[in-house]
């Protein structure tokens, strides 16, 4: 007999999941709508978005050979048909503010172009705030945490500032700066920055004192100690912090975006919130979720390639 | 008397003039040494004895630079130490590897900071001379992270022979080393110092070790240097040939009683508080 890929137990699991799927298919494709008002979409992008679903979810189970895999997935299915089933019995009372799923996921096919360049405006905003602000926070905390005087100047100005949400002088860096693209890099550029400083300087404080008088005495100078010896012995510590500091800069970013600034999927949410066109809106609300755990999952693998040694 | 031979003809390297040294805390000092006046001679090796918390790691503190006596002054080629340099190099009770680098990426740093000029090709066959030296080569490229204690050990003797310097600080660099392996070590460590004319400070709590290594032993009390002990038996010396001897029982039986004279105070001094 031919060796399972995964132990019997998984795939009992995974059959259940796969039934949930095609009964979602099914559902999308067969079942009439039992109300009077009502809006038709076609289901195609919907039962496209389950088969993507369920693709991703099986080489998943394969590749990682974890049992809340198939957790996820069958909460996910059984989410979307009780949504599914509720809608077509007519449970929502509200068309307007509770679309259908296949109205849902209809919007990436009318509207495809715009959301890919709101995607690519934000993804570009970010990179550019947050890359700035990590280069920045690092090499500055690292000067501060190993040079009493630099500390000594700059910690108590973090203290300070890293009181007031970033948010909050948002609304003035919009005012300030000359165009949107800047504030909003302005304004993810201050919310990691200072996060990225200070736990910089306390990683170098805490740093093994033993390596760094072995590194005295084998003649390392003050700049060989802050890029030879500091610098990496803290790398695995920046890198993990990394991750954290993105969740709190995709945050700001479609809190910035939401501001005011005409650009990025935060700016579409806003638009069409102000359009009560919440179809759209709920859209950009998953779009954002999948975008958030693209990376994460992107920064995680880096991270893990990176750190070959634990202190 | 190969030990007095030399005294004659080579110069002094380290000097130790009156040095004092108090560990400072916000409540209390500890005067950890007081008025201690050594001469080590270029090539010498001088092994360094005592009980624990007598204060040896704390000299060599003084003598790699990290840190700077109370009063008096060391003179290392006749100028006073300001502060570490490659001129020294150090294996630290706790060995201190650099736990980001591989073994080897330990060694290859130790090799670019000794300042002499290798190629890229020369440093790598260097670290794998010195890894295969301490019988790590089939380890060089783990982690500290990933070692046994003796095998973290090995590196850091390895690492501190890679500096190429003048000086060798050693801070019981064998302890934590196989009695098998640690004799081959001792070999090593003693014809690469003979043959290079090192001048090696070497601390250990094994007389035996002593023995076979120093050219000099001191036993310290507290603070203090108690006894100075010339060893005169002719290089090489074997372990076997050396155990069983009369010179070696004289000796061994003068370091004990050196010790015990020494522990007897202790309790005297204890009962009287
Ligand atoms: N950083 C420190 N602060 C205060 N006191 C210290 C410090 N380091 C060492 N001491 C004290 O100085 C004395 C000498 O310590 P040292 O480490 O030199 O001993 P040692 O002879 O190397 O002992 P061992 O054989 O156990 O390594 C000890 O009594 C110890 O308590
Ligand atoms: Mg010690």
């Amino acid at each position: 007999m031919k060796r399972l890929l995964l132990d019997r137990k998984m795939y009992v699991e995974f059959a259940l999941a796969a039934v949930l799927f095609a009964a979602n298919v099914l559902l999308a494709l067969f079942m009439p709508y039992l109300t009077e008002h009502k809006r038709y979409y076609d289901s195609g992008a919907y039962i496209v978005m389950l088969s993507l679903a369920f693709a991703l979810y099986t080489a998943g189970v394969h590749v990682t050979r974890k049992k809340s895999a198939s957790d996820i997935a069958v909460v996910l299915f059984l989410f979307l048909m009780v949504w599914e089933l509720a809608y077509k019995f007519g449970a929502v009372q509200n068309d307007l503010l509770v679309p259908s799923p296949e109205g849902l996921f209809h919007v990436f096919v009318e509207k495809p172009e715009e959301i890919w360049q709101d995607v690519l405006g934000s993804l570009q905003l970010l990179f550019w705030g947050f890359f700035l602000a990590i280069l920045f926070g690092t090499f500055l905390g690292l000067l501060a945490g190993w040079i009493p005087r630099v500390r000594e100047v700059l910690l108590p100005i973090s203290n300070v500032i890293t009181l007031i949400p970033p948010l909050m002088f948002s609304a003035y860096l919009i005012m300030v700066l000359a165009t949107f693209r800047e504030a909003a890099i302005a304004v993810i550029f201050f919310a990691v920055f200072w996060p990225t400083f200070q736990g910089m300087v306390a990683r170098v404080s805490q740093i093994d004192k033993a390596v760094i008088e072995a590194a005295r005495t084998m003649g390392v100078g003050t700049v060989g100690m802050l890029f030879k010896v500091i610098l990496p012995y803290c790398l695995p510590g920046i890198i993990k912090s990394i991750s954290k500091s993105l969740r709190g800069a995709f945050m700001c970013l479609t809190g910035a975006e939401m501001l005011g600034i005409n650009l990025g999927i935060g700016y579409f949410i806003e638009k069409y919130k102000s359009f009560a066109d919440y179809r759209c809106v709920l859209a950009g609300i998953v779009t954002v979720g999948v975008i958030t755990t693209v990376i994460d999952i992107a920064v995680n693998k880096a991270e893990r390639a990176m750190i070959r040694w634990e202190a | 008397m190969a030990a007095s031979e030399k005294t004659g003809e080579s110069r002094v390297k380290i000097e130790i003039r009156d040095v004092s040294f108090d560990y400072v805390d916000r409540k209390s000092t500890f005067a950890a040494l007081e008025h201690i006046n050594l001469e080590i001679r270029e090539g010498e090796f001088l092994c360094v004895l005592g009980s624990s918390g007598c204060g040896k790691s704390t000299l060599l503190s003084l003598l790699n630079g990290l840190n700077r006596p109370k009063s008096g002054e060391i003179l290392i080629d006749g100028k006073p130490v300001k502060g570490p340099g490659t001129d020294r190099a150090v294996v630290f009770q706790q060995y201190s590897l650099f736990p980001w680098l591989t073994v080897k990426g330990n060694i290859l740093f130790a090799i670019r900071q000794s300042g002499r000029k290798y190629t890229r090709k020369e440093r790598n066959e260097k670290a794998e001379d010195y890894l295969r030296g301490v019988e790590l080569l089939a380890a060089r490229d783990k982690y500290p992270g990933q070692l046994s204690g003796g095998m973290k050990q090995r590196v850091a003797v390895a690492r501190a022979l890679a500096l190429e310097s003048d000086v060798l600080l050693l801070d019981e660099p064998f302890a934590a080393i196989d009695p098998k392996l640690r004799l081959e070590l001792q070999e090593l460590v003693s014809s690469l110092c003979a043959k290079e004319k090192k001048t090696v400070v070497f601390i250990t709590h094994d007389i035996d070790e002593a023995i076979l290594l120093g050219d000099r032993i001191i036993v310290m009390e507290p603070g203090r240097i108690r006894t100075e002990t010339d060893v005169d038996l002719p290089h090489p010396r074997k372990r076997d040939d050396l155990i069983g001897t009369e010179a070696y029982e004289k000796l061994h039986r003068k370091l004990i009683a050196g010790f015990y004279t020494q522990i007897q105070e202790d309790i005297d001094t204890e009962v009287s508080l």
